[in-house]
């Protein structure tokens, strides 16, 4: 029965760290109109594991969250940037 | 030879090159007439927010003698106001997904018709002026009639659409039903030289069919006779890609219309103002719209018979109507 429960546990706490969201805040480079906003933000809600993307406008930031565990390497967040048309300058990422 | 020498030669040439552009920098920069109008603000109304009668990043205008259509971007919608400001309907953000609006930019209005440039949907979306959904045209894609990012349009009297398609680097002619006609500027190629586009925002049709284009991020107009032939160009260092805040320069444009008097307007967003010019590139007015201290100010206007204009204050999120002195 104790095992049964670790188990449970374990497999709970799994499933938690997991799936955890991650956020993405990316410096761009550029980033001061709408026009240049829109790209970026279209750009990213149509890729998938995309929950939500928000322009910060007056500080140049672009901020992703994800959903279900779904994790993006710097590589293929630059390369959504640049495909938008810009560059990324840095970016730091956390858990939700 | 003796390095002397070679010091001499280099100060002269250094002072040459910079007597050469100090030239050119004149030649390429206008100064307000002494007989422009001077314009005052007469009243303005919004704030951020979803309400009625409030934006979230208000991108585009259109009017007819008595209403004033906005596109209100980030709430998905188009808001109409009277010219007092008084709000009468909003549209675009309720009914089926084919009626619904992504992100609304710059408008026209023709043969009471609404054309409304959808950026996230890759159309053209057209209403009635009372907000009943007509008709899209185009879909998403590189091929001719298709777009990407669509952000301005206009409307000749024939009925054609002119369109520009912002990631496509290329303006679009296209008839009522949407069939390609021609385009200007290389599929999704930017370029610098005339013809070529960096980022097109807007676009508006004269009178007699001639095409001014708002050539965003390459800080210029560039014009284009009823044949479709290359014409001029203007803004900052020959019109090449050159940005500043001179006057007559640009730090992007982001809307063009003519007015009543056939003169140019221009949103110059990263310099908040709008310049006037006539239709040749000569500057007649400049119109400094304060900005909040953080988010740009003028990003697209509409001229009314009267000459009042009605600006978009895109940081503030509200509409502001500037009258001139008489």
């Amino acid at each position: 029965m104790k095992k049964l429960i670790m188990i449970s546990l374990v497999s709970i706490w799994t499933n938690i760290v997991f799936a955890a969201d991650t956020q993405y805040d990316m410096r761009v480079d550029g980033l001061a109109c709408p026009f240049c906003a829109y790209g970026i933000e279209k750009k990213f809600t149509k890729t998938e594991g995309v929950k939500s993307v928000d322009i910060d406008l007056k500080n140049g930031l672009v901020i992703v969250k994800t959903e279900d565990g779904k994790t993006f390497s710097e590589e293929k967040l630059k390369e959504i940037i640049n495909d938008a048309g810009f560059t990324m300058i840095s970016m730091t990422e956390k858990s939700l | 030879m003796n390095s002397n020498i070679i010091n001499k030669y280099s100060i002269v040439k250094i002072l040459l090159t910079a007597l050469s552009l100090t030239v050119a920098l004149g030649a390429c920069a206008s100064s307000i007439p002494t007989d422009a109008l001077q314009y005052k603000l007469k009243h303005s109304w919004g704030h951020k927010g979803k309400a009625n009668g409030e934006f979230n990043e208000p991108t585009g205008i259109a009017i007819t003698a008595d209403e004033i259509f906005i596109s209100d971007a980030r709430n998905a919608r188009i808001q109409v106001f009277d010219y007092t400001g008084n709000f009468k309907r909003a549209f675009g953000n309720t009914g089926e997904n084919s009626d619904k609006l992504g992100r609304p930019m710059n408008l026209a209005i023709q043969n009471d018709e609404l054309y409304v440039a959808d950026y996230f949907n890759d159309a053209i979306k057209v209403y009635s002026l009372s907000g009943k959904y007509k008709r899209r045209i185009g879909n998403s894609g590189d091929g001719p009639g298709e777009f990407n990012a669509p952000v301005g349009v206009d409307v000749a009297d024939n009925g054609d659409l002119f369109v520009a398609d912002f990631y496509n680097q290329r303006i679009q002619q296209l008839n009522t039903n949407g069939s390609f006609i021609r385009q200007w500027g290389t599929t999704g190629k930017t370029g610098i030289w005339s013809g070529k586009f960096n980022y097109p925002t807007d676009v508006a049709i004269d009178k007699d069919n001639n095409l001014f284009v708002a050539d965003g991020f390459n800080d210029r107009v560039q014009v284009f006779d009823n044949r479709g032939e290359y014409s001029h160009k203007w803004g900052g260092l020959f019109g090449m890609n050159v940005s500043g805040s001179r006057p007559g320069w640009f730090t992007t444009v982001t809307s063009i219309k003519i007015g009543p008097k056939n003169n140019i307007y221009v949103t110059d967003f990263y310099n908040d103002r709008v310049q006037i010019f006539n239709t040749t590139g000569e500057l007649i007015d400049i119109i400094n719209i304060p900005s909040n201290g953080v988010q740009h100010s003028a990003i697209a206007m509409a001229v009314s018979n009267d000459g009042s204009l009605f600006i978009i204050n895109h940081g503030k999120h509200e509409i502001q109507q500037w009258q001139p002195n008489e």
